[in-house]
């Protein structure tokens, strides 16, 4: 079964290897080229929030804006590809060709055949999440001072610790229940990439209902992105602390003569009008120590996802066997 | 068939030694597909150690119950049962190889690769067999599946199903999609196979010509319904034809169980069963061929032969 499993996914495994091996490339060259060229005249603690690292900060967004974007895509092209081309093959590709009435016939029962596929097909798209993760992880330290942190931006969320190995799993899992369901390899493809699409999103617009909010009084957001924090909503309280209604601008209207030519600057004079008359601030926000936590949970989420997928896998190839 | 009396299923051939497992055996066996028979209360026993022929036209239920037979597909009523093991489970899998109509092996596999397969999915599998199987026949084992000839492929399948060492072989219309060289290839392969091994042979047709000379018991399956089950000898033995006056026909069939009855003008055919001889001199009969026997059963879905006293004990 394990050669079995090897030698009908032999394409899968090289594929996604090469894909591997050419990312890793794209990330040593870029984090190289960084350090080379830019990093390598920079002044004493740049790039980082200095003014004075102003020049080196833009010079490093400006050079890598294309792998930025690029990498940005991965976190839903990586699943996509999963469980387009690891899951929605599995039994698909078998009833297409009639080979399930070749594979179900030899002596390994179709429970078994299913389980070990799942099992060995699972460990290696985990193993390339992770080993996806780990180079993700050595690359972006080298842009952390213009890129936002792994916690506060999802595609870097979804690109470190566990997840893309959660992702990739999940995605897998469910390309293996459409191909059950649908029995045709093309509708399983389609409906595996749309349903990732779709969950993608609603987990990264989600996240932050992991864990109870922790609140501040600030005077503005930057010191706590500075501190890789995920914010998840923002208040004017008045003085007994009480949330105010509405959009500030209701309350704070721009004055006359005041420069409101930018949305920059009229928030920022909303914003002052709001403290002289007594509000504060408050932002709510998760603390960057909690991304393990969130990674883990995540991961709980998406695993059970995936073992409900592999449950209706195995049903649905066995119920409706021809 | 006017004239003639219902006919009752009645006991035809043996049931085999009282002490033998049947290499199948099915009770009330039928599947559904959205709502219409494929195959319906379908119950039989077929003796070990023979090459059984399943015919019957093409959409009769044939495949559906091959199918059933080697737990390819679930059953919508009844059970059945390979040697006395439930269908499709762990014991019963490594006993039954299957050869699906279109053959299916992987294309993108070596001919050295699918024997890997049959070695890695099978306990009981015979790679010396296969081997020599396939050097006999000159089959590159190096050679993509998908580059093989018609011929070749269904030699290939073959050699999967016989060195998986099963003691029963299914065959779903083995022939089918051959040249007639390769017809009579692949028949005297299986043929040279059966008296290597042993082995129960299950195999579908629709071409009752296929039949001659190759089996040995004889399932004939109508609109989803077995008709007949029975030895194949005495099956065919069990029939006669009588050629005969038209006026005195109806006097001949009267107490005889009439399968067919045809022509026109004042001679007449009448193909009777369990009869020795008819009185009237003017009547002539001769032994009737299987095919025209068969042939006549499939034209009346209602006919039946089955070993009646097998069915009261399922």
């Amino acid at each position: 079964m394990l050669w079995l499993t090897w030698r009908q996914y032999r394409g899968q495994f090289l594929a996604t290897a090469a894909l591997l091996l050419l990312l890793g490339a794209v990330f040593l060259i870029s984090g190289v080229e960084a350090t080379v060229n830019v990093l390598r005249d920079a002044p004493p603690g740049c790039p980082g929030p200095g003014a004075g690292c102003r020049d080196v900060n833009l010079a490093l967004s400006e050079r890598y804006q294309l792998v930025y974007q690029g990498f940005g895509l991965l976190p839903l092209v990586g699943p996509a590809l999963v469980g387009a081309f690891w899951g929605a093959p599995l039994i698909a590709r078998e009833y297409e060709r009639g080979t399930q009435r070749l594979a179900w016939t030899q002596s390994v029962p179709l429970r078994r055949w299913l389980l070990v596929k799942l099992a060995v097909l699972v460990a290696a798209v985990a193993l390339g999440g992770l080993m996806f993760s780990a180079m993700t992880s050595l690359w972006l330290p080298i842009f952390a001072a213009v890129q936002p942190g792994s916690f506060a931006s999802p595609d870097t969320f979804n690109a470190t610790g566990v997840a893309p190995a959660a992702w990739w799993v999940f995605a897998f899992l469910l390309g293996a229940a459409a191909s059950a369901v649908l029995r045709r390899t093309l509708p399983a493809m389609a409906a595996t990439v749309a349903v990732v699409a779709l969950t993608v999103p609603v987990l990264v617009l989600t996240q932050g209902w992991y864990a109870e909010p922790m609140r501040a009084v600030v005077s503005g957001t930057d010191e706590l992105v500075r501190q890789n924090a995920l914010l998840t909503g923002e208040a004017w309280v008045d003085g007994t602390g009480r949330e105010i209604g509405g959009r500030p601008e209701e309350t704070c209207p721009p004055a006359p003569g005041v420069d409101v030519s930018t949305p920059e600057r009229a928030q920022r004079a909303t914003a002052a009008c709001m403290t002289q008359r007594g509000y504060q601030y408050v932002v709510f926000y998760h603390p960057a120590d909690r991304f393990w936590r969130f990674q883990l949970f995540q991961t709980a989420i998406l695993l059970g996802g995936g073992a409900a997928f592999a449950f209706a896998t195995m049903a649905f190839a066995w119920r409706r066997r021809t | 068939m006017s004239g003639a009396a219902k006919p009752r299923p009645i006991r035809a051939g043996h049931d085999g030694p009282a002490t033998t497992v049947p290499a199948f055996r099915a009770t009330g066996l039928g599947r559904r597909y959205r709502g219409s028979w494929a195959l319906r209360d379908c119950s039989l026993a077929l003796p070990a150690g023979q090459v059984i022929a399943l015919v019957g036209p093409n959409g009769a239920g044939k495949t559906t119950l091959l199918h059933l037979a080697v737990g390819l597909l679930a059953p919508s009523t009844g059970q059945a049962w390979v040697f006395g093991e439930p269908v499709s489970g762990a014991s019963a899998l490594p006993r039954v190889a299957f050869l699906a109509q279109d053959k299916p092996l992987y294309a993108d596999f070596t001919v050295a690769e699918m024997l890997r397969f049959g070695r890695l999915m099978n306990p009981r599998w015979d790679d010396d067999l296969a081997r020599r199987r396939l050097d006999e026949l000159d089959i590159p084992l190096d050679r993509r599946v998908g580059r093989l000839s018609g011929g070749q492929r269904t030699q290939v399948a073959l050699t999967l199903a016989v060195a998986k060492r099963p003691d029963l072989l299914v065959l779903d219309e083995p022939l089918a999609d051959l040249d007639p060289l390769a017809r009579h290839d692949v028949t005297r392969a299986l043929m040279a196979a059966v008296a290597e091994t042993n082995m129960t042979v299950l195999f579908s047709s629709h071409v009752v010509s296929d039949l001659e000379g190759t089996c040995d018991w004889l399932v004939v399956l109508n609109r989803g319904r077995i008709q007949v089950s029975a030895d194949l000898d005495e099956f065919v033995s069990a029939h006669r034809l009588f050629t005969g006056p038209d006026d005195s026909a109806d006097t001949v069939a009267d107490g005889h169980q009439v399968i067919a009855r045809s022509g026109a003008g004042r001679q007449v055919n009448l193909l009777l069963r369990g009869t020795a001889a008819v009185a009237d001199p003017r009547w002539t009969g001769r032994a009737a061929g299987m095919e025209e026997i068969v042939l006549a059963y499939l034209r009346d879905p209602d006919l039946a032969a089955l070993p009646r006293p097998t069915l009261a004990v399922l």
